[in-house]
């Protein structure tokens, strides 16, 4: 046995001789340069074409690179970007004045004839734009001047500008010139930052763009990593191998809030979490039984306990951070005993609910809710499938989509036409519910561009839903970040990350 | 010899096919991407317009006679998510697993053997338990965890070694020994047993008899023939590796085919996870193709294909 732990040693001494030469090197490399600054992702951009995939990894990177027609300022309000200024000429017209002495990076100026091209090439069926959804309510677009162009939407329209903010201008001229196959490969914009290398799977570095209309950007060149493991990631920033990481949960928060030099960097945003609950088929059909189901569940422990407080509490299907919230609708609070009471009238005690679920979604929190769920007399069964899988039943036919599952839903537009029109209008893929008031008063509602009214039609809109409960809103979303402490940044409602925004903190 | 071949290679191709065959409708009876590429919201009419766009609208068995067209021409098509050709998306992954394969069967074989011959030769000396300890913990410790822990000491602890990426040789070490830690337990357990075998054998009682040192006897007859369950085992390893490979690649972010096998099927990039499939079955097939060739070399003895 002495024998054993001697060799034991014997081989840790043999272990560490292994490892000690290549430590002085790496821990060179470690000090982080204040020019520069890294930013782990969990995937690679699938397309830098801004127009080709909509997706966080991609945008997180290329819309850096590339300029939108307007953009969000910190408040969330919509403000110029590409373009100075716009007028509502009548209820389907708008006219946007094109800025000038904005330049690509290849020195060509940026025109009005670029801002067409882009939103012909974004609608057009051909390119494939999974973004087509969002800009199909436009008709037309005309270069009226060299500096004017003038959009028409099918009809009024008002979730156009919530909308444009997506719109990343792209060059006519390198587009036709090169095609669409070397432009995502060769990405030229007019951001504040123009694309250096893509190593495809491995990272993506910018540089900056030293003459950038809005100023000096804040890094002389910016690392994209790619980096699947969450753990990983954290440990790239303890270490000092990026600066930033990306898509964090909950608890590794509080990991890297009891690190002294990194901090947690997040905020809300216009996701909400809910709960679908199928109105069309299965016990849930009662409407006393979906009741239930609403007054079952308990969102202040879910907050606290499973979202370690990065979530807040939400009674409706959308967030504060949407337009077209409605500050106390209430209705659904949390009462077991009267979520017990309402399945004993409906005569539903033991209901069997099926639960669908992927892992999109946090296990923990289906778990939680099933057993909220069960202690006022429900039956859950969950059904866990891939997330394809998982998309398809959910749209797919009453029958097909479960009685209940949970969704984070943002639609990037930070409107509630986006979030509720979409889940709960007859019609749509996602709505299991059919209700003919409810349909008139969303569709009033996306068909003036008088914001009074529509609060009106929307503040109705979630009457219904409170009563009727074909889904159920639990929390507001945060986005959460891990960072140097050194950086200063703070993250918005609608998820962008913008390096133009962020500093080293002087 | 060449009816052998022959032969071998007709399985090869069979085999190959079957795999891509089972791949292709499974992957496909599973959903395809258009849901996963669409942002929320998007209208029943705009899926199944870009559905009509990808051509997944078209019925399976016909989209598999354009698979297997495409196939015969060499052609494995356009990544749909990524809109590149899928084998120049697989191309750029290759060269990385390649060098992490080769260094983890460094590892394993390099660490493996030597500790197998000498548990073998020295067995019941104090040296060969803790030897035998590291070749349980290699066998018994997951991947994933080995991963993590080799991060959390050696990166982030010690700042030896980089956490992640490709930066350079020293960001192989991690996911080489982390890949590499099961294949050496095994090697050293085959070669400790054929070695063990081999000494108990006529010959090398005759050889010590006539009063050659052990070490000569072992170095010059006993590893020869013990070589060829050794070398099974690494035909064998080397698909352990790719499959093993899925995880450490996640795991230390390396660019390899494992982290883009991942991705793709996440994405459901049905033509990038064609292309790996394809490019890991012939890797194979050539390589236990490989290792039969060899038995034959390092041992006259065995004649393949029969008389």
């Amino acid at each position: 046995m002495i024998n054993g732990m001697r060799g034991w040693k014997q081989l840790v001494l043999v272990f560490l001789a292994l490892f000690a030469a290549p430590a002085v090197i790496t821990n060179a490399m470690a000090q982080a340069s204040r020019d520069m600054i890294t930013v782990d992702l969990p995937n690679d951009a699938a397309t830098l074409d801004p127009h080709l995939q909509w997706d966080t990894d991609s945008y997180t990177v290329y819309r850096n690179i590339f300029d939108n027609l307007v953009t969000r300022d910190p408040s969330g309000r919509i403000v110029p970007q590409v373009a100075e200024s716009w007028k509502q000429v009548d209820d389907t017209t708008i006219t946007f004045k094109i800025r000038g002495g904005v330049k690509f990076h290849d020195g060509t100026p940026l025109t009005a004839e670029d801002v067409v091209f882009s939103i012909r090439r974004i609608t057009d069926p051909v390119l494939r734009s999974p973004q087509l959804s969002q800009f199909d309510q436009i008709a037309s677009a005309e270069a009226t001047d060299p500096t004017t162009v003038t959009l028409k939407t099918k009809a009024p329209y008002p979730a156009l500008m919530a909308q444009l903010v997506k719109l990343s201008i792209v060059p006519k001229a390198v587009l036709e010139r090169v095609g669409a196959q070397a432009f995502n490969l060769q990405p030229v914009g007019s951001g504040p930052y123009k694309l250096r290398s893509w190593q495809r799977g491995i990272s993506v570095t910018l540089d900056a763009v030293p003459d950038y209309w809005r100023g000096k950007p804040p890094f002389d060149a910016a690392t994209f990593r790619v980096v699947p493991d969450v753990a990983t990631r954290i440990a790239d920033l303890q270490t000092g191998k990026a600066d930033i990481v990306r898509q964090l949960g909950p608890d590794e928060a509080v990991r890297i809030k009891s690190d002294t030099k990194l901090q947690v960097l997040s905020a809300p945003t216009e996701r909400i979490g809910y709960m679908f609950i199928n109105a069309l088929n299965g016990p849930t059909q009662d409407i006393r039984v979906r009741r239930a189901i609403a007054h079952a569940i308990d969102r202040k422990t879910l907050i606290e306990a499973l979202l370690q407080g990065y979530g807040k509490e939400v009674d409706v299907v959308l967030t504060p951070a949407n337009f077209g919230y409605i500050e106390g609708i209430g209705g659904n609070a949390y009462d077991p005993a009267k979520a017990k009471a309402l399945l004993k009238e409906a005569n539903a005690v033991n209901a069997p609910l099926s639960f669908l679920t992927s892992p999109a979604y946090d296990r923990r929190l289906v778990e939680a809710l099933q057993q909220m769920l069960q202690e006022v007399g429900f039956k859950v069964d969950i059904q866990t499938m891939d997330q394809p899988t998982f998309l398809r039943r959910r749209q797919g036919r009453p029958e097909e989509a479960g009685s209940i599952s949970l969704g984070r839903w943002s639609c990037a537009c930070q409107d509630a036409d986006g979030v509720i029109f979409p889940l709960f209008r007859s019609g749509s893929i996602w709505a299991k519910y059919a209700n003919a008031e409810f349909d008139k008063e969303v569709d009033a509602a996306r068909s003036t561009l008088d914001e009074a009214k529509r609060l009106v039609h929307y503040r109705r809109s979630f009457e219904i839903l409170r009563d009727e409960v074909p889904g159920l809103g639990l929390y507001q979303d945060y986005v959460i970040y891990g960072a140097r402490r050194e950086i200063r940044w703070q993250p918005t409602a609608n998820e962008a990350f913008f390096l133009f925004d962020m500093k080293w903190q002087p | 010899m060449p009816r052998y071949l022959f032969n071998r290679l007709l399985q090869a191709a069979f085999t190959i096919f079957g795999v891509m065959t089972i791949v292709f409708f499974v992957m496909r009876l599973s959903g395809d991407p258009v849901l996963l590429l669409v942002p929320e919201g998007a209208t029943r009419e705009h899926i199944e317009a870009l559905r009509r766009e990808l051509g997944f609208d078209q019925p399976i068995w016909r989209q598999y006679m354009t698979f297997l067209t495409g196939l015969l021409n060499f052609e494995l098509g356009v990544s749909v998510v990524q809109r590149v050709p899928a084998w120049d998306i697989l191309a750029s992954r290759i060269p990385y697993t390649l060098a992490l394969a080769g260094a983890a069967l460094t590892v394993a074989i390099g660490l493996g053997v030597p500790a197998g011959i000498i548990m073998a030769v020295w067995r019941g000396r104090w040296f060969e338990r803790p030897i035998a300890a590291l070749v349980v913990i290699g066998q018994s410790m997951p991947t994933f965890l080995t991963g993590i822990l080799m991060i959390m000491l050696f990166a982030v602890t010690l700042r030896w070694l980089p956490s992640s990426g490709v930066d350079g040789p020293t960001s192989v070490i991690m996911p080489a020994i982390a890949l590499g830690m099961l294949s050496m337990s095994t090697f050293a357990r085959m070669a400790r047993i054929a070695v063990v075998d081999e000494l108990g054998k006529d010959y090398v009682r005759a050889a010590l008899a006539r009063g050659l040192p052990l070490g000569k006897v072992v170095t010059r007859h006993v590893l020869r023939n013990a070589a060829i369950p050794v070398v099974t085992i690494a035909a064998l390893e080397v698909g352990n590796l790719l499959a093993g490979a899925i995880i450490v690649e996640t795991v230390f972010a390396w660019p390899g085919i494992g982290q883009l096998a991942i991705q793709g099927i996440q994405s459901r990039d049905f033509l990038v996870v064609q292309a790996i499939v394809l490019f890991v079955s012939l890797v194979y097939v050539v390589i236990n193709l490989a290792a039969d060739l060899l038995y034959a070399s390092i041992d006259p003895r065995i004649r393949l294909g029969g008389s």
